[in-house]
């Protein structure tokens, strides 16, 4: 089993533009302290319809109500600063937004990833974006995978869904193959799909699917903090 | 602030406890329910989607129901009902549906 870049397609180098703006690092760099409240409120506002703040302000008031502020003034100051950031986010055009939530979603998991205590002790190669794993005598996968972590015996390859609605039959095959190919090479690859919504959400739909996803991990939004334990 | 929620009654006897909450907001989470059905490939994800969260929120009514609440939920469910009315695209009532329970689940003081 190796690792390998993949070849940037038209599509991929736009991407890598999104992928690169600064809004996105920032609103990542948040989202990975934030409570599972503030992450539900940034999802909403990123998929909102209003950019009004006020009306945000109203629907949280655990996050913005008098309450919060006396309770805790810096989450307040975080919840105050997700808000902003996702604000920008809703304010981009509907297809530019779609793609951004994805690349923030991406961020998330990457820092997270980052977090896990051997890892932040290893090189900063060890986690990665966009990479493609290969297996002998078994033909590449058109996609790559969104972050992998490539540390000797702890891969891990991991897929990002904004919503639970992304969840499907190929992205369940591709991570299942992955892990059944490293596992015929003796490698215990471990497959994750992270979704930025509700983990009864994303049941509903893996509910539905036929496709093999019993070995596959789920990080939901509530559990989005169990990246950073491996 | 949005209109919307900017109401003058500051103790609407509906939406004094956690049952009056969840039951002012139930009339727009159907209305997004019966948009998203628009898409009909997914209309069995949307009947599920929409069946458990709504089982959810049901959970919640029966275990808190006469606990009193603030003026600040009522407004929460007042901006929460806006904002999904302003939902017009079928795709984003698919997605909504998952966080429009959310949303009132954390201003509830819930996990969802």
């Amino acid at each position: 089993m190796r690792f390998q870049d993949a070849a940037p397609d038209a599509r991929a180098v736009v991407y890598a533009g999104i992928q690169a703006e600064p809004l996105v690092a920032r609103a990542a760099a948040l989202l990975a302290d934030a409570t599972p409240a503030q992450r539900v409120m940034a999802r909403a506002v990123m998929n909102g319809m209003t950019t009004e703040p006020a009306r945000w302000l109203a629907m949280f008031p655990t996050l913005f109500g008098p309450s919060a502020a006396a309770a805790d003034q810096a989450e307040r100051g975080r919840s105050e600063a997700l808000l902003a950031a996702s604000l920008e986010v809703a304010e981009r055009g509907e297809q530019v937004r779609s793609q951004v939530r994805g690349a923030i979603v991406e961020s998330l998991t990457e820092t997270l990833v980052r977090r896990r205590p051997k890892i932040a002790a290893a090189a900063s190669s060890a986690v990665r974006r966009e990479r493609r794993i290969l297996f002998d005598g078994v033909r590449a996968e058109a996609h790559p995978y969104d972050v992998t972590v490539e540390m000797a015996g702890a891969p891990g390859a991991i897929d990002c869904k904004w919503g639970a609605r992304g969840i499907n039959a190929d992205v369940l095959h591709q991570l299942d193959d992955a892990r059944a190919h490293a596992a015929d090479e003796d490698e215990p690859l471990t497959a994750t799909i992270v979704v930025f919504d509700a983990e009864r959400s994303c049941n509903v739909r893996l509910e539905r699917q036929t496709a093999p996803h019993g070995a596959t991990r789920l990080i939901a939004l509530e559990t989005l903090d169990e990246l950073t334990r491996g | 602030m949005d209109d919307a929620f900017r109401t003058p009654e500051r103790d609407d006897p509906e939406l004094a406890t956690v049952r009056g909450a969840i039951t002012a907001a139930r009339p727009a989470y159907e209305d997004l329910a019966a948009l998203a059905e628009d898409i009909e490939d997914e209309w069995s994800y949307v009947t599920d989607l929409a069946a458990a969260w709504t089982e959810r929120m049901d959970d919640v009514a029966t275990a808190r129901g006469d606990e009193r609440v603030g003026q600040g939920l009522a407004d929460a469910v007042r901006a929460l009902s806006a904002e999904a009315a302003a939902v017009d695209d079928p795709h984003r009532a698919i997605d909504w549906l998952s966080t429009y329970p959310q949303v009132l689940l954390v201003a509830l003081g819930e996990r969802p």
